[in-house]
């Protein structure tokens, strides 16, 4: 087991940088400006609070000074907007996993929102039960009783299907998957091997249409959802399995590309920033991981995107997620969507949907993230539109479960431009 | 590599007027920032010039006559590089900016609005939103009202009043403080951010004005911190002066600033309604310059450095308060990005006046980049660093802001020389 970083070390580590970039912060209030969380409230005093100006208090010997942190959402709005360079978010989450590890116990409830593998692995070859069960509005105010995740939260279906074995039996065996010298590793994350395999199956789609063939190494769950919920043990040990198999491939020239913006995030930034691992192979991982979008663009930067597009006459809103911004690339999905004959796309200007991960799922946090969101459901439902568009699983569930829209992944939009799979 | 017409480094106001002025010109911009810039922190006003000397107690009526006296005195300001029309022009584009944002400023360069400031000062600015302006202090303005919230910690009406009346404006005002109704009663401190979201609530409203009206009777207008509402702040000051049949401004709190957020908000989505790409929260770690042009840009992302490139590039990084300019032990002061030539002393001793408050400033405050007239950063040779390179707002040598309060101004109307210059616009009207 990896020993925790001593403060007094002179040769700091990534995470021991973070820390002291509460050095950084001016107390401009930039950040509490921002806070989706502060700003519908008073549960939570805004980062700069629990963040930058308590750091100076969380000694490693004594106790959390303030568990008013457990309210923050965890969306990085603050380390965005931070002219100073503090990192508040990564510095709340670990604060909170000190709060937790006092508590020394994390409520069961926290350990299962955190496991989406487990609940995969689970509810996957019962999908049919399992999704009546959980559509099932008494069970559902029985889960809140005795669990404490709210009853009108956004619970994904269950896929029967998923989508490593959809890729296995189906796609491999069928013959028609691409054999390429170009290759790229697919990482499909657990939304899409357990929830929503079409994802998956429009990336995979997307990708072989520009003749790649596509490895989907063995790999768990990126740990992120543990990570929110304060195990970072846990979310350490799924980091090292994820490391571990993804770095054989980037040592031989491969990039990886995932469609979730939150696991490709803990891939590039959160294994190193947050949970302290600052191995050379983190750091092959980090550098070689990319949004599917992000990848498809730098493929048209250098003449290599397939521009074949079908005209789709549609008028989409899209809602750009806390996770994917925090990627600092820009917005690749909506420069890639304006390609398209005929899509014209309505960017949500709102900072935060308000799930942030697991946070909307709980009991006591529930209306807080729905208040967050008000902004995004609102310009949704104002489009008029009954489809939309988010990078993000958990954003998608819940501004779909918020507006009733049929939410789509900008992947799946390209790959029915492209001819190849409607969505 | 990605390429865009313009990109924009920095997301203060002159980088976001400089940015929404582009966009809108049909042109692909990017705006990348280290975070969000001072707009946030700023009272929401645009001072042109608000004291000639700039050591001068009294706040200038009419900016735009004192600026040959100002540049006499400053002969260094950016402001030397601009003809009064483009001063127009840059204030008038800013009017029209706000407008399609939203927002309701109003003013003129030759008369600056006297607003109440959160200490009781006097705030000469030259542009302001409408909200602000009904607290202009005019000699007919009649006896005020000033309402705190005792919840709201950084907002003391007694001390605004009590200044006020003591500078002897020729009007008296009376300060009263009362309770922070539900749903936020009970709580210790509030920020001004949480009262805005409260003001938008119809309840929250009528409970505030319940409160006031037994104070109002007798009074010809009433102050209130500006909180008074984000998104629906328009909305929100009407009914207040409706249902409170009196005149209602607001008075710039500390940080958070409302008015701040609602001018960022507002232009920020402009911007991106523009067809504007935004990139907050990355630092440009450095710029290559070759063959007398930039060629690209560096930025950080999550996990890996990325070059960008575009025809032009507009430096809006900032002094040394904004990060545009490091400093170190040595007395070293370099440009950020390009580490351009800046104007500087390098003895420590000399970047500050022995007084805190300093009459004239501190010299510190005015190291920047020294530039062309057409704001290009000049190299060692006082020839352009590269022809596709602009420089605007704090991060320009001379900029001392503090005294003069020049600091918006600048931002604006350089940001709008600078944008027009690129898009090709020729004409100043």
């Amino acid at each position: 087991m990896k020993q925790e970083p001593v403060l007094d070390d002179l040769a700091l580590s990534i995470w021991e940088q973070v820390q002291y970039s509460a050095d950084l912060c001016v107390k401009c209030n930039i950040c509490t400006s921002h806070c989706p969380v502060s700003n519908v409230t008073d549960l939570f005093p805004g980062p700069k609070f629990v963040g930058p100006q308590a750091q100076r208090f969380r000694n490693p010997k004594e106790i959390s000074v303030d568990a008013s942190l457990d309210y923050c959402s965890g969306c990085g709005v603050c380390t965005m907007v931070c002219p100073h360079g503090v990192k508040v978010m990564e510095m709340n989450a670990k604060g909170r996993a000190k709060l937790y590890r006092e508590k020394k116990s994390i409520p069961l409830r926290n350990r299962i929102l955190g496991r989406t593998e487990l609940q995969g692995q689970l509810g996957s070859p019962f999908a049919p039960l399992a999704n009546l069960f959980m559509g099932f509005k008494p069970a559902r105010i029985v889960v809140e009783a005795v669990m404490g995740i709210h009853r009108n939260a956004p619970i994904p279906k269950f896929s029967f299907e998923t989508f490593r074995g959809w890729y296995k039996s189906i796609h491999q065996k069928s013959g028609q998957a691409l054999q390429s010298d170009k290759k790229v590793v697919f990482f499909h994350g657990c939304s899409t091997n357990y929830f929503e395999p079409r994802v998956g199956k429009a990336a995979l789609a997307v990708l072989e249409h520009h003749g790649y063939e596509i490895i989907v190494p063995p790999q768990v769950c990126c740990g992120l959802p543990m990570l929110s919920n304060a195990e970072f043990d846990a979310a350490r040990k799924n980091a090292h399995t994820n490391i571990d198999s993804l770095v054989k491939y980037v040592k031989q020239g491969y990039k990886i590309v995932g469609t979730s913006t939150s696991c490709t995030l803990s891939l590039k930034s959160d294994y190193r920033h947050i949970l302290d691992i600052n191995t050379e192979e983190a750091r092959l991982v980090a550098e070689n991981t990319y949004d599917i979008c992000e990848f498809l663009l730098e493929l048209a930067e250098a003449d290599q995107l397939n521009t074949d597009f079908q005209p789709v006459e549609v008028e989409f809103p899209y809602h750009s997620p806390c996770q994917l911004k925090a990627h600092n690339m820009g917005l690749p999905a909506l420069d890639l969507m304006e390609m398209i004959p005929g899509v014209t796309i309505h960017h949500v200007d709102a900072d935060c949907c308000g799930i942030a991960g697991t946070y909307g799922y709980k009991k006591e946090k529930y209306q807080i993230a729905m208040d967050v969101g008000r902004p995004v459901f609102e310009q949704v439902k104002a489009t008029g539109s009954d489809v939309a568009i988010c990078d993000s699983e958990t954003c998608r569930w819940q501004i779909g479960g918020a507006t009733g829209a049929k939410m789509i992944h900008p992947v799946e939009l390209l790959a029915q431009a492209y001819g190849l799979q409607d969505f | 590599m990605k390429k865009y017409d313009t990109i924009v480094i920095g997301a203060g106001l002159a980088g976001l007027t400089a940015a929404c002025h582009l966009a809108q010109t049909q042109q692909k911009v990017l705006l990348v920032a280290h975070g969000a810039g001072a707009v946030l922190l700023a009272s929401g006003g645009v001072d042109l010039l608000g004291y000639q000397p700039v050591d001068s107690l009294t706040p200038l009526d009419n900016p735009l006559a004192a600026l040959p006296d100002f540049l006499a005195d400053n002969p260094d300001h950016p402001y030397r590089l601009l003809e009064t029309e483009q001063i127009k022009t840059g204030l008038n584009q800013f009017l029209a900016l706000t407008a399609q944002s939203g927002l309701d400023y109003r003013g003129q360069p030759d008369q600056n609005w006297l607003l109440p400031g959160p200490g009781g000062a006097v705030h000469p600015t030259c542009l302001a939103p409408t909200s602000m302006i009904g607290g202009h202090l005019a000699a007919d303005g009649g006896r005020m009202l000033l309402v705190g919230f005792r919840e709201l910690k950084d907002f003391y009406p007694k001390l605004i009043s009590d200044n006020l009346n003591a500078q002897n404006l020729g009007q008296k005002s009376t300060a009263v403080s009362i309770n922070i109704p539900a749903p936020l009663a009970g709580q210790m401190n509030v920020t001004p951010i949480e009262l805005a979201h409260a003001f938008e609530q119809p309840d929250f409203r009528r409970a505030v004005i319940a409160s006031i009206k037994g104070h109002a009777k007798g009074y010809d207008r009433i102050g209130l911190p500006a909180v008074l509402g984000l998104e629906q702040h328009a909305e929100v000051l009407a009914d207040m002066q409706q249902q409170l049949a009196k005149p209602v401004f607001e008075i710039s709190t500390l940080p958070p600033s409302v008015p701040g957020r609602r001018l960022f908000d507002g232009l920020r989505r402009t911007f991106t309604r523009a067809g504007g790409r935004l990139i907050l929260g990355s630092k440009v770690t450095g710029g290559a310059i070759e063959a007398g042009r930039v060629s690209h840009i560096d930025i950080e992302t999550a996990s890996r450095s990325r070059s960008i490139t575009a025809d032009n590039f507009v430096l809006a990084t900032g002094g040394i308060f904004g990060g545009g300019l490091q400093t170190d032990a040595a007395g070293r002061v370099w440009e950020d990005v390009f580490n351009l030539p800046v104007r500087a002393k390098t003895n420590r001793h000399q970047w500050f006046d022995k007084k805190f408050i300093a009459p004239r400033g501190q010299p510190v405050a005015s190291y920047g980049v020294k530039v062309t007239p057409q704001f290009q950063p000049i190299n060692g040779h006082d020839q352009p660093a590269a022809a596709n390179l602009y420089v605007i707002g704090a991060a320009l040598a001379g900029s001392e802001w503090t005294r003069g309060r020049t600091g918006n101004g600048l931002a604006v109307t350089s940001g709008v020389f600078v944008a027009r210059q690129i898009s090709g616009e020729r004409s100043v009207s």
